[in-house]
Formats: C-alpha cells, sequence, structure tokens
C-alpha cells in the first residue's frame, strides 16, 4: 500500500487493501460483504488440522475392523495383547479413544467447522486396508506414529490450554503403537 | 514473582524465564522421583524386565540431566532429589514392580504438562516429546489404553 509498490491498483487489491484497514479499525465485524477474507488464525487451522487428522484415524480404525478377521477375538480380551497379536478388542479400544479425542478437539473448535466450507462431513478417504491382520496393525501403527508427530509439529500455533490437549494425544497415539504390537516389551 | 501477574509483566524477559524455571523444577521433580522409584522396581525383576527397568531408569535419568542444565541456563537453581520417596504402591513381587513402574511414568507424564503450556515452542516440543515417551514406557509395561495420559480429569469434565 506505500508508494513502492509498483503494480497498477487493481479491484481486487483495493478490496484488499480496503479489507485490511477495515481489519485492523474496526476488526471486519460484518463487513465481509466487501469480499476481502478475514484472515484464519494460525491457531485455528492447527485446530482444524488435527480434527481432521482424527477423522482420518476414525476412518482408518473401522475400516480395519471390518478387515481383521473374527477368529481374531480372544473371548474376553482385556485388551492385553497375547501371543498371536493384538486382536480386535484391542483395536475396539483404540478406535473408543480417537472418538473421545475427536470430541476433545471438537469442543475446542468456537468457529464453524471446516472454516465455513460447505461439506459439514468431509468423509476423509484413507487408502484401502490391506487383507492380512498384521499388514492391517502396520499400517495402523504407522498412523498412528506419524499423526502423533503431526501433533506435535503444530503446538507452536495454539493457545496454552490446546497445547496440553494436542500433547496429551500425541501422547496417546504413541502409546496406541505399543498396544497395537509393536515396540512391545519381550516377554 | 510478587502476588499477581498481570499480562504485561508476564511479556517481561524475566517473568517468563521464572515461569520456565518453576515448570521445569516440576518436571525435574518428577525424574527424580521416577528414577528412585525405578531403582524399587528393578530390584523386583529379573532377566529382560530387568533390563528393560535398567534401560527406562536410565532415559529418567538423561531427562533430569536436561532439566537441571536448561533451569541452569535460565539463572535457576535445580532443586536436589530426596533422599527418599514414599512410593505410591508396596512392591513385593514382580506384578507389583511392573505397576508401580506404570505410576511412575504416570506421574512424569503429567509433570511436563507445565512444560507444554509455556510460550517457547522448544520447550513445548521438549515436554510433549517427554510426555510421549512416558506414555510408551507405560504401554510397555502392561498399562491399559488411556485416552489422555497426563490430563487431570477435571480437564476433561468428567
Amino acid at each position: 500500500m506505500r508508494g513502492h509498490v509498483r503494480a497498477e491498483p487493481t479491484r481486487r487489491l483495493t478490496l484488499v487493501a480496503a479489507g485490511a484497514c477495515s481489519l485492523a479499525l474496526a476488526g471486519c465485524k460484518g463487513l465481509t460483504a466487501l469480499g476481502a477474507r478475514p484472515k484464519v488464525d494460525e491457531d485455528v487451522i492447527a485446530l482444524d488440522h488435527a480434527i481432521t487428522a482424527e477423522e482420518l484415524m476414525i476412518a482408518r480404525y473401522r475400516l480395519a475392523l471390518a478387515a481383521l478377521p473374527a477368529g481374531q477375538h480372544h473371548a474376553g480380551g482385556t485388551g492385553k495383547a497375547k501371543a498371536g497379536g493384538p486382536d480386535r478388542a484391542v483395536v475396539g479400544a483404540l478406535l473408543a479413544e480417537h472418538k473421545e479425542h475427536l470430541a476433545h478437539l471438537r469442543a475446542r473448535l468456537i468457529l464453524p467447522p471446516r472454516l465455513a466450507t460447505a461439506s459439514p462431513q468431509p468423509s476423509p478417504t484413507p487408502p484401502a486396508a490391506p487383507a492380512a491382520p498384521h499388514q492391517i496393525l502396520a499400517e495402523l501403527a504407522a498412523a498412528e506414529a506419524a499423526a502423533s508427530d503431526r501433533l506435535v509439529s503444530w503446538l507452536p500455533e495454539v493457545p496454552p490450554a490446546l497445547a496440553q490437549l494436542m500433547a496429551s494425544i500425541a501422547a496417546a497415539e504413541a502409546a496406541h503403537v505399543v498396544h497395537l504390537g509393536y515396540a512391545r516389551l519381550a516377554p | 514473582m510478587s502476588g499477581n501477574l498481570t499480562e504485561r509483566g508476564l511479556a517481561e524477559p524475566r517473568a517468563r524465564r521464572k515461569q520456565e524455571v518453576a515448570a521445569l523444577q516440576a518436571a525435574l521433580a518428577a525424574e527424580q522421583a521416577a528414577i528412585y522409584g525405578y531403582g524399587i522396581v528393578g530390584a523386583h525383576l529379573t532377566g529382560t524386565l530387568f533390563a528393560a527397568a535398567f534401560a527406562d531408569s536410565v532415559e529418567h535419568q538423561r531427562a533430569r540431566d536436561s532439566l537441571t542444565a536448561m533451569i541452569m541456563a535460565r539463572g535457576g537453581q535445580p532443586r536436589p532429589a530426596a533422599p527418599a520417596y514414599r512410593m505410591p504402591i508396596a512392591v513385593h513381587s514382580a506384578a507389583q514392580a511392573r505397576s508401580l513402574a506404570i505410576v511412575l511414568e504416570r506421574q512424569v507424564t503429567a509433570a511436563y504438562l507445565g512444560l507444554v503450556a509455556l510460550a517457547k515452542p522448544a520447550l513445548r516440543r521438549f515436554g510433549a516429546n517427554q510426555m510421549r515417551a512416558a506414555a510408551v514406557r507405560s504401554a510397555r509395561w502392561g498399562a491399559r489404553p488411556q485416552a489422555f495420559p497426563g490430563l487431570p480429569a477435571s480437564s476433561l469434565g468428567r
């Protein structure tokens, strides 16, 4: 907006400038008709990413549960991995935890979900689950580890209380890798 | 820190450093208790389980050393470990030793929450990574899955 901006002031630039000014002056409430998009804060973007990641994880777990043979289920399985590897009960318990994660993350989102885009249910499409049980569990474990890393990478963007929630979820996901039968204590 | 901190006060580097040192001291205290506790855990285990307890104890000692250095770098005085700690459960068997390891890891996980709430990204990441490591160790000792490791139930509206 200063003198050294060489480009001719187009209509869009003028609108952006007008939007920026009104943002600065009036907090841009009720001025959206001008056409300038309100700037979305980094913390909202990070939270939105975290919500999408949980939705994707839940979709993965549902696919995995559908693909795991019923024979994997040990009667009265309490979540302890047996020699044959974790069973459907473990996968079901971890799915329940991800639903809790999603509920608590959504509770922190004050803006309309999806940043006001049209699709309320984005239905993320994870890759089709492979057939062999050990492969299904390996894919889940890899997805958990990656999701945990991403959550930690978003921590600097969010307010303190949300950072604590996201760090806790990242810790839960790191532990899920163990519960899925990876990096488990030998005996 | 005199009583009430204004927002302007928090923005001051000195006040911020004090806040960082306080969070680091809380984590340090939990690590010192865990190191003591793992001595009891290891005493009741043999073979690979003893080796696992020893390895976990070394991880806690590394964390303790990192925290000590971070406190000193901020002009703080690391609080020394207590000569002894009262353990939350009595240990007379290998199974109880594993249970104690799980309790110790849960306490450590919670103790890093203060670091995660600080403004400095590096401290947030350090705290979060320690929370992840503790949750992983806890799971390896046989802990049931936990949806929100470290978070008090009160913060979850339960």
